[in-house]
C-alpha cells in the first residue's frame, strides 16, 4: 500500500467520521429539541455563544465576498469549448439561487424587525412563497436562454455571468453585514451548539463504578458499543468512482496524479486510468462484514449489563444478547433476495446496480420491509428499545454508568442510528445514485427511447453523488426518529414471536420467491429484458418526479407565513381576552 | 458401555436456581414515586408482587381535624390533583348534607359542569401517561394539549389552573365569569377532536393493542370483592356508576350512558376511559343549556356563607358574619354522615362526624385509588415486568387521595 493510498484512506476516514459523529449530536439535539418542547423548557436553546460583533460581521462579510472574489478572478482567464458552457450554465443558476435566496432572508429579516428604509417596504408585503416560486421559474428561464447562446459567444457568455456571479455575492455581503444589529450577536445555531455543550460536560463528570460492579468490563463495554458503530462505516460507498489519469505516464498513482482528475468520463463508468473509490475499504464481503461487526456492539450492551451490578442492568443486558440472537437470523435472511438480485455482496456493486437499473426498494419492497424492522431492533431504538426501556427497567444496561462511559453509550447508539440509515440508503435508496444520473450526465430514457441528455464533466458527477448520498441518509435519519416519537414498545415475548414467527419466515419465503422470480427472468429472453429494463426506467422517473415534488412542497410549508390564524378556542384564556372577559373585580363580588 | 451420570438423578442436572427478587420504585420512572412493588422474579415473569403504598403520606384525616371545614378544601384539592374539582365538589356536598342545605340550582349546574371537566382532565392525563410510558410520545402530546384548554378555562374560571379550592361550603367561592358558557362550548369540541387525533395514533397501532389486549384482566367478581368503584369497576362488566345509581345534584335531569366493558383488561378500562370524555362532553353541553344566567350561586344563610367582601369593609353586622365564619368555623350540628360522589376514579366518600363546634371531629375520606391498588397486586401476578407499566398505568393509582 502506497503512501498516496493511505493519505486518501485517511481523508476518507476523517470525512464519513466527521459526518457520522456530527449527524449523531444532531440527532440527539433533534430528540432532545422535542423533549424540550413538551415539557415548555428553553431547552438547547439556551446554549449559546455571544460573539463580538466585529466577528459576527466578518462571519457575515468574509465568506461570501471570497466567493464572490473567486468567482471574478476565475473568470478572467480564457475558457473554451464545453467548460465555457458548463461554466456559464453554473454561474446563472448560482447567480439566481443566490439572488432568490438572499431576497428570502431579506424578507424574513423584515417581517420580523421591520424595514430600514424604501427598498426594504417593497418587501413588507410580499408572500415569501412568491419568491420561491418566482426563483424556481427563473431558474427554469435560465436553463432555456443558455440554450440559445450561439457557439461563438460561449467563452464571453462564461466571462460575463462569471463578473455577475462576483457581484452579485459582494453586493449580498455587504449589504448583510451592514444589517448586522450592534453588540455582541448570541450565535444559537438553533440550539445544535447544546450537544456540544454537553458532550464538554460529560468530561468532568464523576466517573461511578458500582462497589461490586467488575472495573475492567465496566469500562470495556462502552468501548466496544462505540468501536461497532465506528467500524462498521469502513465499507459504506459514498460517491462515485473517481478517475485520476496518469499524468507523469509512470504507471502508479502518486500525488502528482491527485490534480489530473479526468474531464469527463463514459457511461458505462469505464476509466483509462487509476480509479478511486469513495469507500475506506471495498471487502470482497461486503455487507457480511457489517453483520458481524454490528453484531459485536451487542456484546457491549450485554458485558455492561453484567458487569453493573444492578439486577435491572442484568435484564436490560439478557434482553439485549437476545434479541440480537433472534433479529440477527431475519435481518440476515431478509437481504438474500438482493444479494440474488444485485449478484454481488460488495456494496459497491450494489450502488452500481440500482445506478443503472432500479433502486432496491423497489425490487425488494418485503426485504426492504423485513431488514427496516431487523434494523430498529439491532439498533435498539422504539419500538425495540427493551434492553434500556425506560420505564420498565429504568435505563437497562447503562443505568450504572456515568460520565463518558455514560456519553460514549449514547453517542454510539446515535451513531448506529445514522449508519443504520447510510446502510439503508445503500442498499435499498439507490446508494449514492441519482435517479437518470449517470457517470457521463443525465440522461433520462425509457426503455430506448432518449427523452433528453445532459452531459456533465466527471467532477461534476461525482459531487452531485456524495451530495446524493449524504442527503438521502440525513432524510432516513430524520425518519427514523419520528419512529421513537410515535410508536410505544414491544412486550419482550411479543418481540421474540415477531422475530422467529413472522419475521423469519417471511425472510425465507421472500427469498425462495424471488429465487425463483430470478432464474425465470434470466431464461426468458430479450423481450423480456426489454421489458423489465422499462420497468426500472420507470421506478427511476417516480423517484425523480416525487423527490421534486417532495422538495417544493417542503420549501412551500417552510415558507408559509408565520402569521398563521391563531385558533382561538385553543386557548380559552386567549378567547376570553378576545371577548372582553376578564373577572369582576374581588371587591364587587 | 454405560452412561456416565448413570448415578446421577435428573433433577441435579439443571442449574440450581432461586427466584430473583427485585425493588421497583418508589423512585422508578413508572411507579410515580409514590408505590414500591417488590418482585419476586423468575426470569421476566413475575411470581410474586408485594406492593407497598405510603410513600406520599402526609397525615391527610389529621390534619383535617385542626382547621375548620372549610379550610379542608386546599387538602381534598392534594388528594387527587389530576381532577381536583370534583375533591372540591365532594366534600362541599359532604357538609352541606350535614348542615341539610342545598345549594341553588345555578350553582349545581356550575359545579357539574366544573366537575365534568375535571373529569375530561382526569381520564386524558391517566390515558396519556399509560400511552407514555409505554413509549409512545406523540399520543400523550395531543392528551396534553387539550388539558391545557381546560386548564385554561379553569385557570379564567377559579383562578388558579391545578389545585383551585374553589369549592365553598353553601356554593362556590365565585360566580361564573361573564363567558364561562361561551369559553366551554368553544374548548370542548377542541379537546374532543385533539382526543380523537390522538385515539387514531394509538388504536389502529398492533403493538399498542398487543400491550394492552388480555392484559391485567380483572373479574366481574373479583373487582366487587376489592370493593372497586369507577371506571376500572365498569371495564370489568359492572355499570355502576354514582351519577346513574345515587344521582346527586342535577344528574339525574342529564341524559348520558354509562360504558361498560366486558373483560377487564387493560384495553377496556382504557376504551372506557375514553368513551366516558365522549360522554362526559355530553353532560357538560346539557348542564350549560340547562344552566340559568342570572340566579344566586350561594346560599342566603349568613351563618355558612361569607357576606359580600364590600360590606364585610363598610358594615358591622358583616364584619361579625366574617369573623365568626372565618375564625369559629361553620358551625355544623352534632351527628356524622356519608356522602358520596363519583369522582374521577370512582367513588369519592367522605365519613363526616361532627361535633357541634366549627372543627370537624374527625374526617374519613374513602379515596376510589386505595381499594383500586389492592387489586394490583392480583394483577400482575403471573405477568411480565413490561406488563406492570400498562396495568398500574391503566389503574390510574394517584398517590395523594390513596395514602390519606
Amino acid at each position: 500500500m502506497s503512501l498516496v493510498e493511505i493519505v486518501l484512506a485517511v481523508v476518507k476516514i476523517l470525512i464519513l467520521a466527521l459526518f457520522f459523529l456530527n449527524m449523531a449530536a444532531l440527532s440527539t439535539w433533534a430528540d432532545r429539541r422535542q423533549g424540550a418542547m413538551v415539557q415548555d423548557r428553553v431547552g438547547p436553546n439556551r446554549a449559546v455563544v455571544h460573539l463580538p460583533n466585529m466577528v459576527a460581521r466578518g462571519i457575515v462579510l468574509l465568506p461570501p465576498a471570497l466567493f464572490g472574489v473567486l468567482a471574478i478572478f476565475s473568470s478572467l482567464g480564457q475558457i473554451a469549448g464545453r467548460a465555457a458552457v458548463e461554466r456559464f450554465t453554473v454561474n446563472v443558476q448560482l447567480t439566481i439561487l443566490v439572488a432568490w435566496f438572499s431576497l428570502l432572508v431579506l424578507c424574513a429579516k423584515v417581517r420580523s424587525t421591520g424595514a430600514i428604509n424604501r427598498a426594504e417596504q417593497m418587501f413588507e408585503d410580499v408572500d415569501p412563497r412568491s419568491i420561491f416560486f418566482a426563483g424556481l421559474g427563473v431558474h427554469a428561464i435560465g436553463l432555456v436562454v443558455g440554450r440559445f447562446v450561439p457557439q461563438a459567444a460561449w467563452p464571453l457568455a462564461a466571462q460575463v455571468s462569471g463578473f455577475v456571479l462576483g457581484g452579485v455575492f459582494l453586493i449580498v455581503a455587504l449589504y448583510a453585514t451592514s444589517r448586522v444589529p450592534d453588540g455582541p450577536i448570541p450565535l444559537r445555531l438553533a440550539g445544535t451548539l447544546h450537544a456540544l455543550a454537553d458532550s464538554i460536560k460529560m468530561i468532568w463528570k464523576e466517573d461511578f463504578i458500582p462497589k461490586n460492579g467488575d472495573r475492567l468490563l465496566h469500562g470495556l463495554a462502552p468501548v466496544l458499543a462505540v468501536f461497532s458503530a465506528l467500524a462498521v462505516m469502513a465499507v459504506i460507498p459514498f460517491g462515485n468512482d473517481l478517475c485520476f489519469a496518469d499524468g507523469n505516464k509512470n504507471g502508479t498513482l502518486d500525488f502528482s496524479d491527485l490534480t489530473n482528475l479526468v474531464a469527463t468520463v463514459p457511461a458505462s463508468g469505464a476509466c483509462n486510468g487509476f480509479r478511486v473509490k469513495l469507500q475506506i475499504i471495498d471487502l470482497n464481503v461486503g455487507i457480511l462484514y457489517v453483520f458481524g461487526i454490528a453484531g459485536t456492539g451487542i456484546i457491549g450492551a450485554a458485558i455492561a449489563g453484567w458487569a453493573s451490578d444492578n439486577k435491572f442492568a442484568l435484564l436490560g443486558g439478557l434482553r439485549a444478547s437476545s434479541q440480537m440472537v433472534s433479529y440477527e437470523v431475519a435481518m440476515g435472511l431478509s437481504l438474500v433476495g438482493l444479494f440474488l438480485i444485485y449478484g454481488s455482496v460488495r456494496l459497491s456493486d450494489m450502488a452500481v446496480w440500482q445506478g443503472q437499473n432500479a433502486w432496491g426498494v423497489f425490487v425488494q419492497p418485503l426485504g426492504f420491509v423485513l431488514f427496516l424492522t431487523a434494523l430498529c431492533a439491532e439498533t435498539k431504538r422504539v419500538p425495540f428499545d427493551q434492553p434500556e426501556g425506560e420505564s420498565e427497567i429504568v435505563a437497562g444496561y447503562f443505568l450504572e454508568y456515568s460520565g463518558f462511559k455514560w456519553g460514549m453509550f449514547m453517542t454510539g447508539e446515535y451513531i448506529e442510528l445514522v449508519f443504520s440509515s447510510a446502510l439503508l440508503v445503500a442498499l435499498f435508496f439507490g446508494g449514492y445514485a441519482l435517479p437518470f444520473v449517470h457517470p457521463d450526465g443525465i440522461t433520462v430514457a425509457f426503455g430506448n427511447t432518449v427523452l433528453f441528455q445532459y452531459k456533465m464533466t466527471h467532477l461534476a458527477v461525482s459531487l452531485l453523488s456524495a451530495v446524493a448520498f449524504f442527503g438521502k441518509t440525513v432524510f432516513v435519519t430524520w425518519v427514523q426518529i419520528f419512529f421513537r416519537w410515535t410508536l410505544p414498545r414491544f412486550r419482550y415475548d411479543q418481540l421474540m414471536k415477531l422475530g422467529w414467527t413472522k419475521l423469519l419466515p417471511l425472510a425465507i419465503a421472500n427469498m425462495m420467491v424471488t429465487g425463483v422470480v430470478v432464474l425465470a427472468l434470466r431464461n426468458a429472453g430479450p423481450e423480456a429484458d426489454a421489458w423489465v429494463k422499462l420497468l426500472a426506467d420507470i421506478t427511476q422517473g417516480v423517484v425523480a418526479v416525487a423527490t421534486l415534488a417532495g422538495f417544493v412542497a417542503v420549501v412551500v410549508g417552510l415558507l408559509e407565513p408565520v402569521e398563521r390564524k391563531k385558533f382561538l378556542a385553543s386557548s380559552a384564556a386567549r378567547f376570553a381576552a378576545a371577548v372582553g372577559g376578564v373577572k369582576p373585580e374581588p371587591q364587587q363580588a | 458401555m454405560e452412561p456416565l451420570d448413570r448415578d446421577l438423578e435428573e433433577g441435579l442436572l439443571e442449574l440450581p436456581s432461586e427466584p430473583m427478587m427485585l425493588n421497583m420504585g418508589p423512585s422508578h420512572p413508572a411507579m410515580h414515586g409514590t408505590v414500591r412493588i417488590v418482585l419476586e422474579l423468575s426470569g421476566e415473569v413475575i411470581q410474586k408482587a408485594d406492593v407497598q403504598i405510603g410513600y406520599l403520606h402526609r397525615g391527610f384525616e389529621k390534619m383535617c381535624e385542626r382547621g375548620t371545614w372549610t379550610q379542608i378544601f386546599p387538602y381534598v384539592d392534594r388528594c387527587n390533583y389530576v381532577s381536583p374539582m370534583l375533591n372540591n365538589v365532594g366534600f362541599a356536598l359532604a357538609v352541606e348534607k350535614m348542615l341539610g342545605v342545598t345549594v341553588p340550582e345555578r350553582c349545581q349546574y356550575y359545579r357539574v359542569a366544573l366537575g365534568e371537566l375535571a373529569r375530561i382532565c382526569d381520564h386524558m392525563i391517566c390515558s396519556g401517561a399509560m400511552c407514555m410510558e409505554l413509549g409512545a410520545f406523540t399520543p400523550f402530546l395531543y392528551f396534553a394539549r387539550a388539558r391545557e384548554i381546560i386548564w385554561d378555562i379553569f385557570e379564567e374560571e377559579t383562578g388558579a389552573r391545578v389545585t383551585h379550592s374553589f369549592g365553598r361550603v353553601g356554593g362556590m367561592a365565585n360566580p361564573p365569569t361573564k363567558y364561562f358558557k361561551d369559553m366551554v362550548r368553544a374548548g370542548v369540541p377542541r379537546v374532543l377532536q385533539l382526543i380523537s387525533e390522538g385515539e387514531k395514533l394509538l388504536l389502529k397501532n398492533r403493538i399498542f393493542l398487543d400491550r394492552l389486549e388480555g392484559v391485567g384482566v380483572m373479574s366481574k367478581e373479583d373487582a366487587l370483592a376489592l370493593g372497586w368503584t369507577g371506571v376500572v369497576l365498569r371495564a370489568s362488566g359492572v355499570p355502576y356508576d354514582v351519577r346513574r345509581a345515587h344521582p346527586y345534584m342535577v344528574y339525574d335531569r342529564m341524559e348520558f350512558d354509562v360504558p361498560v366493558g366486558t373483560t377487564g383488561d387493560n384495553y377496556d378500562r382504557f376504551m372506557c376511559r375514553q368513551e366516558e370524555i365522549r360522554q362526559t362532553a355530553r353532560i357538560i353541553e346539557q348542564a350549560l343549556d340547562q344552566m340559568p344566567d342570572e340566579g344566586p350561586i350561594n346560599i342566603e344563610d349568613p351563618r355558612i356563607v361569607l357576606p359580600p367582601k364590600q360590606d364585610v369593609y363598610t358594615t358591622i353586622e358583616a364584619t361579625i358574619q366574617h369573623f365568626k365564619i372565618v375564625m369559629e368555623g361553620i358551625k355544623v350540628p352534632a351527628g356524622e354522615c356519608y356522602s358520596y360522589t363519583e369522582a374521577g376514579n370512582g367513588e369519592l366518600g367522605f365519613y363526616l362526624v361532627s361535633d357541634g363546634s366549627g372543627t370537624p371531629y374527625r374526617v374519613r375520606i374513602r379515596p376510589p385509588c386505595f381499594a383500586t391498588t389492592q387489586g394490583l397486586e392480583q394483577l400482575i401476578t403471573g405477568l411480565m415486568i413490561p406488563d406492570v407499566v400498562p396495568t398500574f398505568g391503566s389503574l390510574n393509582m394517584i398517590g395523594g387521595e390513596c395514602d390519606h
